[in-house]
């Protein structure tokens, strides 16, 4: 009987046709692939974090009771900030212009931006090595106005690294503010110079409040992007300035220690997530590319 | 019809490849200038003589051959490998014990053979000095470690390996003949005396590029990179005095595939012949003690192998033993 119901509602609902695939079963290849060779891999050295060289939380301890590490976390964690805090300042002001400039001129400051973006790392990791150095263009260009009468040690320290880093970060601080101040009706500004606002005012009273979201949220993306960074800072920084992921590859690599490895990896993960967590919770998703 | 002709083409070739390929044998080591010399003097005559194709793989990473040796998935057969990892690794089962009825050790020079591991190559850290850049170059391990005397950065190898704790050790006065067992506190109390005027370099390429652009216009450099910076036309110095020997060695990981062709490539890459072709293209010495012969004499000059009056030797079978300890030392120290 039932049987019957459901082959009479099909004729009235011809074509007959499989479910149709929604866009969770679409990503499922791919997600299949992650699983596979992204998150089972990830999953097997975290393992080895409690069962190597013998089971328990041994690596743990020593991760947190040794000042080594505690100060490579902590510097990991200081040169994010900076990172983050460079990029907002040199950002706005970027996202600021985009929005207000002619919609012509915009598009080619977006190209340099994406452009850049599309450039490959390891390159441009480079190309500021070449500019920075003791005998680079810029050493040679302060010099040569009489700034300074010697070279400037412009990398192999934090310095290299935190213009490295920064200079990759720009667009991703600079898309989702430029999206935040854009739908800013300018009316409010001229309503705040109408009641009397200066300049300065208005930006701080009004237009840094409004782009608030926006500098959250690309501010965060930085923040946690900075965390697990390893080209920049292992080719422009020096050996005091070791970040978390240098750590780690040097545990598995170098020291053939992945049961320490895995520690440091997990607590990198940890925190990660934890900041993501909290970027969904207040920024959602629908902010982070720009939109 | 033209489809299926192509398709069954293709299929006729890989399976008539498939014999060709399972017999190809894999060769990593560490890329640059080193690895292309290491094809060109070993790996073409090798495929030349037997027939045997030697595909090239690199960098060489101990964290690879342990994954590899652990899954029983080891696609490399010939791994070029730092001489302190080679007598580590030996002991710890990562590979396999060398078969000396085909490579014949009675001409290596046995500072470079274990029962798991030959030598590839030897080098000597000696000090470099880009004399455009600076007034004097210094000549000793104590002028290096002189800041005053020698002001401005100085490069050195970054990562824990025989070298620069000899270097320091040496620096503050240990006699050549008394460095082992190293005496890190010593080694690491000197080391801090420079720790601010130190960059450190991570391969042989950036090495050659602090000391060019004089971001560090002296240093600790491999001898092979100081001989292709001269070459360049740069006008480097480079002191011998008691230059640090270390050396490469060819292992075979545990479960290797191809192993007695494995065993083959490196009876050839340590005859006489490959290993004085392999010295002409890179400026480190061979381990072969033969090879000397068929090279040119000016040429011979310039190895290692002429300096042997002022020379220190890294102790392999110590670092072997201590390697792990000073390595956790060793970075941790980096950091502070």
């Amino acid at each position: 009987m039932v049987a019957q119901t459901e082959t009479e509602s099909a004729k009235h609902y011809a074509p007959v046709r499989a479910r149709r695939p929604t866009d969770f079963d679409l990503t499922l290849p791919a997600l299949g692939l992650l699983a596979l060779f992204f998150v089972l891999p990830v999953a097997m050295l975290l393992t080895r974090s409690v069962t190597e060289p013998v089971p328990g939380l041994g690596n743990y301890a020593e991760l947190m009771g040794s000042s080594t590490y505690l100060r490579v976390f902590a510097n990991t964690f200081m040169v994010s900030g900076l990172v983050t805090f460079v990029s907002l300042l040199i950002g706005f002001p970027v996202a600021w212009a985009l929005a207000i400039m002619p919609s012509r001129l915009a598009s080619v400051v977006f190209a340099i931006l994406l452009l850049s973006m599309w450039t490959n790392l390891l390159a441009r990791t480079y190309a500021w090595m070449v500019l920075l150095q003791r005998t680079g263009v810029i050493n040679k260009m302060l010099i040569g106005v009489g700034l300074v009468d010697k070279p400037l040690p412009l990398v192999n320290n934090l310095t290299g690294v935190t213009i490295g880093m920064t200079y990759i970060m720009l667009p991703f601080i600079i898309l989702p503010l430029y999206g935040v101040i854009r739908k800013i009706d300018p009316a409010i500004l001229q309503a705040a110079a109408l009641c009397g606002a200066n300049r300065w005012q208005s930006l701080v009273l009004v237009l840094l409040p409004l782009a608030m979201p926006g500098m959250a949220a690309g501010a965060l993306m930085v923040f946690v992007m900075s965390l697990g960074y390893f080209v920049t800072p292992a080719l422009l920084g020096g050996t005091a300035n070791m970040m978390l992921a240098e750590l780690i590859a040097q545990f598995v690599q170098s020291l053939v220690n992945w049961g320490m490895g895995g520690a440091a990896a997990l607590v990198l993960l940890v925190v990660t997530l934890a900041l993501y967590a909290v970027q969904l919770r207040f920024f959602g998703t629908d902010r982070l590319g720009g939109s | 019809m033209k489809k299926l002709f192509a398709l069954a083409a293709a299929a006729a070739t890989i399976a008539t490849s498939m014999p060709a390929a399972a017999a190809d044998i894999v060769f990593t080591s560490w890329g640059g200038t080193t690895q292309d010399a290491q094809k060109i003097t070993w790996a073409e005559k090798f495929t030349e003589k037997t027939g045997i194709n030697v595909l090239q793989d690199g960098p060489t990473d101990y964290g690879k051959l342990k994954a590899m040796v652990e899954a029983g998935a080891v696609t490399w057969d010939v791994v070029d490998v730092e001489g302190d990892y080679a007598a580590q690794a030996g002991k710890n089962g990562l590979l396999e014990k060398l078969d000396f009825s085909v490579i014949d050790k009675s001409k290596l020079d046995p500072r470079f053979v274990t029962d798991y591991s030959v030598g590839s190559f030897y080098y000597s850290f000696v000090i470099g000095c880009n004399k455009d850049a600076v007034d004097g170059c210094p000549k000793t391990w104590a002028d290096l470690f002189d800041t005053e005397k020698f002001p401005g950065k100085r490069a050195f190898y970054k990562w824990s390996a025989p070298g620069v704790i000899e270097a320091a050790l040496l620096a503050d006065g240990v006699p050549a003949d008394q460095l082992y067992p190293l005496d890190l506190d010593r080694a690491f109390k000197k080391l801090d005396t420079i720790k601010q005027d130190i960059i450190w370099w991570s391969g042989g390429a950036q090495s050659q590029q602090l000391l060019a652009s004089a971001e560090a216009p002296y240093g600790s450099l491999w001898n092979g990179r100081m001989t292709a910076l001269a070459e360049s036309g740069i006008n480097v110095e480079t002191s011998w005095e008691q230059n640090i020997t270390a050396a490469d060695s060819l292992v075979v990981p545990k479960g290797a595939k191809n192993k007695e062709a494995a065993m083959q490539f490196i009876a050839l890459a340590t005859s006489a012949e490959a290993q004085a072709d392999l010295a002409k293209a890179t400026g480190y010495a061979p381990i072969n003690l033969d090879s000397p012969k068929l090279m040119d004499a000016e040429l011979a000059k310039t190895l290692p192998d002429a300096q042997t009056a002022n020379q220190v030797n890294a102790d392999m079978n110590y670092w072997a033993e201590h390697r792990d300890a000073i390595g956790e030392r060793w970075y941790a120290w980096q950091t502070e």
